[in-house]
């Protein structure tokens, strides 16, 4: 018992010394952890949980719990964010970051210091953007725990599959894109006033004022009416879906980290009128590129009756169940679909749910991860649902729990609890992506 | 909290009508000119008193882009209220209530009240729709009828809780089948006994989640 509790008190407060500087640990291959949820091995208790002993690989600079003793559902989130004692030795508390200022923060805002270790990956980045092909296996690899934000806007442009890998090409790929976007607007713009788009501009002028209504810098004309014509376009070149309420919120993370590409300033209360017209013209038109490689990949969300997201929420269902039965067995109790709140986690790529600052750090991993965006969002989602466990135990009526689920309290939410949730996400993927059956009950 | 009765509502009408400010306003009394629009539905819930007894509001605040529809359409069933709304500063939103009426009664159970509601009545030099061409589309259609303002609050809470009466009374009537849960009514641990101690706190607000 002392070895293990030994063990357990180096592993992680060398864990939550790594995570401070957001970067996740590569321990070697076994370390001891809590567990809750899985039966004893041995009975020594540490910070009130019982002790289990699991084995720890590490992946793509992912940590994977791999419980060596039982065959039952183990959860990375159960060991640290959640256990209170060995958070408050080892991590100091985060001002809690106000509702208005919900994306000033490391993904958006000035220059706050660097450690050494954030100096070293930036390095890494700048490396391998260097070379006169980028090796995008490489960039997807490092991209995985995040991106710097000096290199976020090239970053994403080569991972979305906007810019050619190739250095040489990307000025005139990035020229030849951007006339062609405004040759669409100059070709339809003027159409969204006619009586067959009229509906399609309508809707999208009502929305964009109730898009980030809480952040200053969509509440300027000019960006405004940046958003209209980026999503109008894209509406009517794709009328099987058209304008569906949502994608409004999914051109916001890449004009922020575009617009992060010609300023130092932070960006949320960045005003755009100190920008030359040109910068902002090129923020537009990448903007509609990268949005529209990202909804090609997801578009069956939106055609007729949304057959994309019904599907994922089902699958949403059905993997809950099977990872924790608890969990899905309390809902099921009190009558709660899963439709009434995953519907919008699918619909909005949980933009809803999360702080602008941790949705721009979830897409680091997405435009990573192979089919981010349309599969392994749901993982995310299911690893989301799960890390709430306590308090939708803790709710024991219908109302209790649908008004939990549809404001979870993620208001403080940094780069460190979205790096978690991804990891869990990831864990969750390894298990059951290729074994539709395993744990199945 | 102990309740007589629980109803299920939900809110239907045009984008930009005001629904959710409706809501917003019933169950949280403020007002949010600029929000965040509403993916599918989003819920809220208060207490109301009604003839000395505790009934608990269940409701569904649904999106109303057409894109949706499929969507939404699930929430008619089990629902004991509609309040279908429409912008009185829109014209438009004035034409489409037929589409949302026949949508409601073909999806709804028979006997679910509908309130038609008229909002944005404080913007009354912006009106296009005569609030008497509201009382005749009403009375044509079985609806009661009302004008509200969620910004100034107007009729907002009569809206929410005459709709409640009229269903109150279909169930003193006997119209409504309390046992069947499909229509939107449940029992609850509080009935039968009359209203008891829990006069101090009726319109239980939610301060950040979980009331009633």
């Amino acid at each position: 018992p002392s070895l293990h509790a030994f063990s357990l008190q180096t592993s992680c407060s060398l864990l939550m010394e790594r995570q401070t500087e957001r970067e996740w640990p590569d321990l070697g291959p076994a370390a001891l952890y809590t567990f809750s949820g899985c039966p004893p091995l041995s009975s020594t208790s540490a910070a009130g949980n019982k002790l289990y002993s699991a084995l720890l690989l590490s992946v793509m600079g992912v940590c994977i719990f791999v419980c060596v003793c039982c065959s039952q559902y183990l959860s990375p989130l159960s060991v640290y964010p959640d256990t209170s004692l060995h958070r408050q030795q080892s991590l100091p508390h985060r001002p809690t970051i106000p509702m208005v200022a919900r994306i000033a923060d490391q993904n958006t805002s000035g220059t706050p210091a660097m450690t050494e270790r954030e100096a070293s990956r930036l390095d890494k980045f700048k490396q391998v953007l260097a070379g006169p092909n980028t090796d995008l296996e490489e960039l997807r690899k490092l991209s995985w725990s995040g991106i710097p934000r000096q290199v976020r806007p090239i970053t994403w442009k080569l991972l979305s599959g906007y810019l050619p890998a190739n250095t040489e090409r990307r000025e005139s790929t990035l020229q030849r894109k951007r006339q062609e976007y405004f040759g669409f607007i100059e070709q339809y713009y003027d159409s969204r006033n006619e009586e067959h788009h009229q509906d399609t501009y309508r809707q999208i002028h009502i929305d964009i004022p109730r898009t980030n209504p809480l952040i200053p810098l969509f509440q300027q004309a000019s960006v405004q009416e940046i958003f209209e014509r980026i999503l109008f376009i894209w509406a009517i070149r794709h009328p099987a879906s058209g304008y569906v309420q949502g994608i409004n919120d999914l051109v916001t993370p890449f004009f922020v980290v575009y617009v992060f590409e010609y300023t130092k300033e932070e960006v949320e209360n960045f005003d755009v009128s100190s920008l030359q017209e040109a910068a902002l013209r090129n923020i537009e038109a990448d903007s509609f590129w990268c949005m529209s490689k990202l909804l090609d990949g997801i578009q069956d969300n939106y055609t007729f009756a949304q057959p994309g997201i019904q599907r994922k929420v089902k699958a949403l269902e059905e993997l809950v169940s099977r990872i924790d039965e608890t969990v899905h067995v309390h809902m099921q109790q009190y009558e709660v679909e899963y439709l009434q709140f995953a519907f919008r986690w699918m619909n909005n790529l949980l933009m809803r749910e999360l702080p602008l600052r941790c949705t721009i750090r979830l897409w680091d991993t997405y435009q990573a991860e192979p089919e981010g965006f349309s599969h392994f969002h749901l993982y995310v989602c299911a690893a989301f649902l799960v890390r709430w466990r306590k308090e939708i135990l803790d709710q024991r009526d219908f109302q209790g729990l649908m008004i939990l689920l549809q404001n979870l309290p993620t208001m403080h939410w940094g780069n460190e609890e979205v790096s978690v949730l991804l990891a869990e996400a990831y864990r969750l993927k390894f298990a059951f992506a290729d074994a539709p059956n395993h744990y199945k009950r | 909290m102990a309740y007589a009765y629980l109803f299920k509502y939900i809110i239907i009408g045009d984008t930009g009508v005001g629904k959710s400010c409706l809501l917003l306003q019933f169950t949280d009394k403020r007002f949010q000119p600029v929000h965040d629009l509403t993916i599918g539905v989003e819920f809220g819930a208060r207490m109301i008193t009604i003839d000395g007894k505790q009934i608990k509001l269940q409701i569904w605040d649904t999106a109303g882009q057409e894109s949706f529809r499929s969507i939404t359409r699930s929430y008619y069933r089990g629902a004991a209220g509609a309040l279908l709304v429409y912008d009185i500063t829109r014209r438009d939103t004035f034409n489409h209530l037929t589409t949302w009426l026949e949508d409601a009664r073909q999806h709804s159970n028979s006997n679910m009240v509908i309130m038609l509601i008229g909002n944005k009545s404080d913007l009354e030099s912006r009106r296009e729709v005569k609030k008497e061409e509201g009382e005749a589309f009403a009375r044509e259609h079985g609806l009661i009828f009302m004008e509200t303002s969620a910004k100034t609050a107007s009729n907002v809470e009569e809206a929410f809780i005459n709709t409640a009466k009229e269903i109150y009374e279909k169930i003193q009537e006997g119209v409504f089948d309390i046992n069947n849960e499909a229509n939107g009514i449940k029992i609850g641990p509080q009935h039968a006994t009359t209203n008891s101690t829990l006069s101090g706190s009726q319109g239980g607000q939610q301060a950040g989640g979980g009331c009633c």
